[in-house]
């Protein structure tokens, strides 16, 4: 019966993909309602799985597509109860931010090809969580950054987002070398790429670091972890919605469960990276977003700084902590998203926060969720991201003070932004003419709104069935003692949050800006960016400049002196006169004449 | 029957294949050229016909029934190319389609 | 000497082949081409596979040179010269003399002419499948020992028609 369940999961959203590409890309109604109605039905299921799966249980199935010698290639399933969260988080979070693309997307042309791309991301991420080996995971990953490609790219006829989804396509890229190096030394190392029979033998034999650090190239690609962290902020040049799903929820946060999945290969010394990369990001990523106008930019850094506190956790050694993160962020993040989106629509497409203000009148459901989420996002007790995040703090206090300090940082950090965003956007006076004329949105875009903000955002930590059996899950993190961790969270809270509320509300454009133009400047600098394009500038170009130069000079130059120009020149004008007419009748002949020859040839007469 | 040889086929064969050959090579008119393409298959199926028959298989025989099929595709394909590149140039002589060429 | 019906096939195979590249006019080169398949049909039928001389005489002569034709009426792009160009007819000849030969060379030096009389040789002697008149042979192997290549002959006929529709949609102007 699972096996068939998993059929359905996986293969509904790629049949929902198939009808809305091919058959009905001109009429995107239709192709709105087959998608939206897949992931929903998608989402059931997945729910019935998770709670039909008992503790300890997986589901395992797999089959051999080729054999070269000892080696074999499986595709299958393997399902235990991680990634049967991962899948209902992904399905639940995705069936709603299809319901809102309904009312975002409403004025689109593009509609059918809108919701083919997220059907076939959905196929792809739920293959990458179903997938019982790397080989699959590869194809499935490959997959998911071929649809963020695409949807980054739907208004592909403006520069920028044709030259974010170029980037981002190209940065993940470099992560994925590592990755299919990391699974090619798994197979001459092992043999095998499956997690289970590759968990055997890493137990046998533990794995080497380089097999770490080469696996943990696809996480950091995938992910956003610093130093390849520079696409997730200009992928915001897609629709709000596909920002949500994929770029706040789903896709980034399947590198974090690539790697809770395949923790058991990680080397020491890759966690210590790992550890040591995720936190600085953290912090720094959080700073970061204060200095961001645009409001997706500002959320796509505040993912940034997430993911960097997932990937700490991971580096602790708590990979089931990164998980939780992952689930209770994917929930917020998403509410957040969409509610940038919803205050977009509702602004006339305004995303500068500074042209905004005063929504929370014209906005309130809007508003409501927005902050609910945000106050999640602060890691307010009781809210879901409370109790992932404090449990990653009280984590990192056990492990040292310089880990705790810049996990603290983000912490505070993600308070100052927060209460930026809300002072700004909300509150005070309309400051443009768009948010003087704001709307709300419609219900299919608040609907979601309320059940991911209100519903999940807030309640997720332990109440009602699926979140606490998400939470059943774990291990055990949920001792909440009174510790250094929830002190710093809570001061940070305080002060932050509101210290920002206060701050902002004194000046008329940005209050860091006035205050201290050189720090804002200093954060809102894409230092890694530049870093990169000073790399091809100095060091490629001149690179690629020497070899035209050693292949003009030599070849051309020190050939053409040497041998005398006139040899070259005149079998030039031959080939011109014999070859490079440009009559296809002559290449007909030339084409007769060598066949006639290689049939002589074969046949010995020559 | 008895004083044709194979031989006396596979000459015919070779001439016929020569020709469509020919026609390839010193016609303009694509669509003659795409005729003189179908001779050359015809006079390919001929020599398997006489090979078929020679050596006493019927493997030959099935091999043709299987390039007629193709063929016939072929030529489906084919003249829809010839006239959707028609439309677009107005123009089916290969002299006059040398965009590639520069 | 062979068979005097092979000889007059044979010649006007040959000749219809000649028409066929020859002629200016394309109208005249498709009824050349209608004439050469006929002929070879004939050969086909002096080799006793009736079966592929019915089949020649449908398909290719029937249907493929009725689309030859309806296609050359559509686009009508023949521009008649003044004069026959008979320089360039003789410098297909030369083409045409310098093919032949090396394609009979290539004949002669096969080793296939060897085989002419002998008997089945010994690697399709236990072939069961012998030649024979009956389409019944046909339909056998067809669905025996060449049962793939049938079906991909059929999934290249169901794609060549859905080319073929794509392609002659009225394609938009300049896209």
């Amino acid at each position: 019966m699972e096996n068939n369940l998993l059929d359905w999961i996986l293969f509904l959203p790629l049949a929902s993909a198939a009808i809305c590409g091919l058959v009905f890309r001109q009429s995107g109604s239709v192709a709105g309602v087959i998608s939206i109605g897949s992931a929903i039905v998608n989402s059931v299921l997945a729910l019935f799985l998770l709670t039909n799966l008992k503790a300890g249980d997986a589901i395992t199935w797999s089959r051999e597509i080729c054999r070269f010698g000892e080696t074999s290639l499986t595709v299958g399933y393997s399902v235990d109860q991680y990634s049967a969260l991962m899948l209902f988080v992904v399905t639940f979070v995705g069936a709603w931010i299809h319901l809102f693309s309904w009312g975002y997307m409403r004025d689109d042309g593009a509609r059918g090809r809108y919701f083919a791309g997220l059907s076939l991301f959905m196929f792809s991420i739920l293959g990458i969580v179903l997938a019982n080996g790397l080989v699959m995971t590869f194809v499935f990953w490959e997959l998911v950054g071929f649809c963020s490609y695409m949807l980054i790219a739907h208004y592909f006829d403006k520069d920028f987002a044709a030259a974010a989804s170029k980037k981002a396509f190209i940065v993940n890229r470099i992560g994925d070398l590592g990755f299919i190096l990391g699974i090619a030394a798994c197979l001459s190392l092992y043999g095998t790429t499956d997690f289970d029979a590759l968990k055997v033998a890493v137990a046998a034999k533990p794995a080497p670091a380089l097999v770490g650090f080469l696996l943990l190239g696809g996480f950091i690609g995938k992910s956003a972890q610093f130093p390849l962290h520079v696409w997730l902020t200009d992928a915001m040049a897609g629709p709000t919605p596909v920002s949500a799903l994929i770029h706040a929820a789903t896709m980034v946060a399947a590198g974090v469960f690539l790697m809770a999945r395949i923790f058991f290969v990680l080397h020491p010394d890759v966690l210590q990276l790992c550890l040591w990369s995720g936190a600085a990001m953290a912090a720094l990523a959080g700073l970061c977003a204060l200095a961001q106008t645009d409001i997706k930019k500002s959320l796509a850094y505040s993912t940034l700084a997430h993911l960097g506190i997932m990937g700490a956790a991971l580096g602790l050694g708590h990979p089931e902590l990164a998980l939780l993160h992952m689930a209770t962020h994917a929930c917020f993040k998403a509410t957040l998203f969409l509610g940038a989106g919803s205050i977009i629509h509702g602004c006339h497409h305004e995303q500068d926060m500074l042209r905004m203000g005063g929504l929370a009148k014209k906005m309130p459901i809007t508003f409501a969720t927005f902050l609910v989420a945000t106050l999640s996002n602060c890691a307010v007790p009781f809210l879901a991201g409370w109790y992932s995040k404090d449990a990653i703090l009280e984590a990192a206090h056990e492990h040292g003070v310089l880990v705790f300090a810049l996990l603290s940082m983000a912490a505070l950090a993600t308070c100052l932004y927060s209460g930026r965003m809300i002072r700004l956007v909300f509150m005070g006076d309309a400051r443009s003419e768009a948010s003087t004329h704001a709307h709300e949105s419609p219900w299919t875009m608040l609907l979601p709104l309320i059940v991911l903000g209100l519903g999940y955002s807030v309640f997720a930590g332990n109440y009602i069935g699926i979140p606490a059996a998400s939470v059943s899950v774990l291990p055990a993190p949920m001792h909440f003692h009174f510790g250094a961790a929830s002190i710093v969270g809570l001061g940070s809270l305080i002060f932050g949050f509101f210290g920002a509320l206060w701050f902002y509300g004194r000046s008329k454009g940005d209050a860091l800006r006035d205050a201290s133009p050189m720090i804002y400047g200093a954060l809102e600098r894409r230092w890694m960016d530049n870093l990169y394009d000073g790399y091809v500038a100095r060091v490629q170009q001149p690179l690629i400049e020497a070899l035209a130069f050693i292949d003009l000079a030599l070849i051309n130059g020190i050939g053409g002196k040497i041998l005398g120009a006139g040899i070259p020149a005149g079998l030039g004008a031959l080939s011109r006169r014999l070859f490079h007419t440009g009559s296809a009748r002559v290449n007909a002949a030339w084409f007769a004449i060598g066949a006639l020859l290689i049939a002589a040839l074969l046949l010995g007469i020559l | 029957m008895e004083h044709t040889t194979l031989a006396h086929h596979l000459l015919l064969a070779g001439l016929l294949f020569a020709a469509g050959l020919t026609g390839v090579i010193i016609r303009r008119n694509l669509l003659v050229v795409y005729m003189c393409l179908e001779l050359m298959l015809a006079a390919a199926t001929l020599a398997l016909v006489a090979f078929s028959r020679f050596n006493n298989t019927m493997d030959g025989a099935v091999l043709v029934f299987f390039v007629i099929t193709v063929a016939a595709a072929e030529v489906a394909v084919g003249l829809a190319l010839i006239v959707a590149l028609y439309r677009r140039t107005g123009t089916v002589s290969s002299d006059q389609l040398n965009t590639l060429c520069d | 000497m062979p068979d005097p019906l092979f000889v007059f096939f044979a010649a006007l195979t040959l000749g219809a082949a000649g028409l066929l590249v020859l002629s200016r006019n394309a109208v005249t080169s498709a009824m050349g081409m209608i004439l050469a398949l006929v002929g070879i049909a004939a050969e086909f039928f002096l080799l006793d596979a009736y079966f592929l001389g019915v089949l020649q005489i449908l398909v290719y002569a029937g249907a493929v040179m009725v689309l030859f034709l309806f296609i050359i009426m559509l686009l009508n792009t023949d521009k008649p010269e003044t004069k026959y160009p008979w320089m360039k007819a003789a410098g297909g000849l030369a083409v045409f003399l310098f093919l032949s030969a090396g394609v009979i060379a290539l004949i002669l030096h096969s080793g296939a002419l060897d085989k002419v009389a002998g008997p089945t040789p010994p690697e399709l002697s236990n072939n069961p499948a012998e030649f024979s008149t009956a389409a019944k042979a046909f339909g056998r192997l067809l669905y025996t020992k060449y049962m793939l290549p049938l079906q991909m002959a059929g999934l290249l006929l169901l794609l060549a028609l859905v080319g073929v529709v794509n392609l002659s949609k009225d394609a938009k102007p300049n896209a």
